[in-house]
């Protein structure tokens, strides 16, 4: 029987998927992610988690964070090892010796997903497994030391693409990594942020009651990695989507939903200059990145009216 | 203490704070006066906050071959004053040693509990800082002290590699460090030995664990107190709270907890102290207090 805190007028589930003493940074936006989605997702799950942050500030062996069944992987195969599960109950439900409706939840940060794991993805996708994908996505390697991914926006400085006289750091837009699942034509797909709880909590129910693979972007601001303080987490996360850098919107079976629809967007350097990592853009780089967002908005407001 | 032998520190520190940065600048400052140095840190995954550990070793004349962590450290270095009441820094320290403690504690407070057989160093680091930086960031501060309680590298042997780390702020750097040379007030060794942090970590044998890595009871890394990586605390204000629990809802921690009357407050045994929740809160219930104070 699981309780309920209320939060402003709604019942949110008392259960922690993620106890606390887990060794993330201070103010860590993955963190909290994982907690708000584990609210959501219950205790009837399997967990595959790759490679990254989550896994090692969770799992110092031979102890271990999580409440719920949870099996690491490496980088590159959460995909493959969910994908087994997901087969592997199905065979057991067929033969009559498990009665379970037990979701497969496979996790990684934004490098098992868009980078090392995205072929394993691809294929459990393709594959139709019943399972939800969930991309943590912090923009860079964070746990290794901030090197960048193909995840890390333009213009920010990271340890592999440092920012200097002669370049802006990273010089490559982020990856679109919704739209890559979306073209394998899967029932659900969403993306995400930790300072929108209820949604982020709603989306990962319905991914719950998806029959197939379903996938959810979720942007978790890192302190550390961003270089900004603290205590901003909950207020980037805010800006990022508001700005339209990160907008928030469900792709149901091909159909684009924007969640928030915002006729003005804040100007993105409200968002960029809380953080370290953009501090040495000129205006000039500021204006393109405004004129790029602009248009990737502008993009994806027609793809809702449209669909 | 001399050059003909190698001396070893140890630095404690916490994520975030520079002790790796400290570590080095020593190394360079000894490289610089023609010696042989070497400056490495070790920390786990865990980064901005938790305890962390760095190394050094400086010999005058021999190149240093020996590339393992220091146990049993000729200097110590306390960077954080709250880390006194959580890890035994004086594990190890050698006989006529040096202990460096950043406290704004007095010398004459702190002999009680940390006088040994050893040399006493305090300086109040975290003042300096904030006054010639304008943050509580110590680490090169701290440099000032531990080049006068050591005395074999000079102080002015820093100036080259602050420069060369810190730019344009490197001025107010090695101010500070100065200042803190001429603060540092040190006491002589003594016979007894003080009373040590028990420092308790619940492992199982190799026995007791499975085979595969396989952990089975759930949420079992509880006991790990994430408490001391903080520097500030959290302090509710109830009067203003209206109970919508958005403090709870932001937690990264989870350790907000509702209190039967429906009020939240934060386990202080988990809390990190990252601030989001005096953030959030719209009735400003929450505040966050620092520790030392």
């Amino acid at each position: 029987m699981n309780t309920t805190v209320t939060v402003t007028k709604r019942l949110v589930n008392s259960f922690e998927q993620l106890a606390p003493g887990h060794r993330a940074c201070l103010g860590c936006g993955e963190a909290l992610a994982v907690r708000l989605v584990g609210k959501a997702l219950g205790q009837n799950v399997i967990i595959v988690s790759a490679t990254g942050c989550m896994e090692i500030i969770s799992s110092q062996y031979p102890f271990t964070s999580w409440e719920v069944p949870w099996i690491h992987t490496l980088f590159e195969n959460a995909s493959a090892v969910a994908s087994g599960i997901e087969a592997g109950i199905r065979a057991l439900s067929r033969k009559g010796e498990f009665n379970e409706k037990t979701k497969v939840v496979a996790m990684g940060g934004d490098g098992a997903t868009s980078d090392i794991g995205l072929q394993a993805l691809s294929g459990a996708l393709e594959r139709r497994h019943n399972f939800i994908y969930i991309c943590y996505d912090n923009e860079a390697y964070m746990n290794t030391g901030v090197q960048r991914s193909s995840a890390t926006p333009y213009g920010a400085s990271t340890t592999t693409s440092p920012a200097s006289k002669i370049t802006i750091g990273q010089t490559t837009w982020k990856k679109n990594m919704p739209a890559i699942v979306a073209a394998h034509d899967v029932p659900y797909v969403a993306t995400a942020c930790a300072s929108y709880p209820f949604d982020l909590m709603s989306k990962v129910q319905k991914a719950m009651n998806v029959d197939g693979p379903s996938y959810i972007h979720i942007l978790s601001v890192c302190p550390t990695g961003w270089r900004s303080s603290t205590e901003s987490v909950i207020g980037l996360g805010r800006l990022a989507v508001r700005t339209g850098i990160f907008p928030l919107y469900e792709i149901e079976d091909g159909r684009y939903k924007l969640n928030m629809q915002m006729d003005k967007l804040h100007p993105v350097e409200e968002y960029l200059k809380q953080q370290g990592r953009f501090r040495h853009l000129s205006p000039e780089v500021i204006a393109s990145i405004q004129t790029r967002v602009n248009a990737d908005y502008a993009k994806l407001k027609e793809k809702a009216t449209r669909s | 203490m001399n050059g003909q032998q190698t001396t070893e520190f140890r630095w404690h520190g916490r994520g975030g704070q520079g002790a790796v940065t400290s570590a080095e600048m020593i190394a360079l400052a000894a490289i610089e006066e023609g010696k042989f140095a070497q400056a490495f840190p070790s920390f786990g995954p865990e980064r901005r906050g938790a305890p962390v550990l760095a190394f050094n070793r400086v010999h005058d004349s021999i190149p240093i071959k020996i590339r393992s962590g220091v146990t049993n450290p000729d200097v110590v270095v306390v960077l954080d004053p709250g880390l006194l009441t959580i890890i035994d820094v004086m594990a190890g320290l050698k006989e006529n040693g040096v202990l460096v403690i950043n406290s704004p504690k007095s010398l004459s407070e702190l002999k009680k509990d940390y006088s040994g057989p050893w040399n006493l160093a305090v300086v109040d680091a975290t003042k300096i800082a904030r006054k010639e930086l304008g943050v509580p960031i110590v680490n090169t501060t701290m440099l000032g002290a531990v080049v006068k309680a050591v005395g074999i590298i000079k102080l002015e042997s820093l100036n080259g590699p602050i420069k060369e780390h810190f730019g344009a702020r490197a001025p107010s750097n090695i101010t500070a460090a100065r200042e803190a040379y001429e603060q540092t007030q040190i006491a002589p060794p003594v016979k007894t030995m003080p009373k040590r942090v028990e420092v308790l970590e619940v492992l199982p044998s190799w026995q007791e664990i499975l085979p595969g890595c396989v952990v089975t009871s759930p949420g079992s890394a509880k006991q790990y107190r994430t408490g001391d990586w903080r520097s500030k605390y959290t302090d509710f204000d109830y009067s203003r709270c209206i109970k919508c629990g958005l403090c709870y809802i932001f937690c990264p921690e989870g350790c907000i907890e509702q209190r039967p009357d429906g009020y939240f407050e934060s386990n202080k045994y988990y809390c990190k102290g990252c601030g989001i929740c005096a953030t959030e809160c719209p009735k400003e219930v929450i505040s966050m207090i620092e520790e030392a104070s």
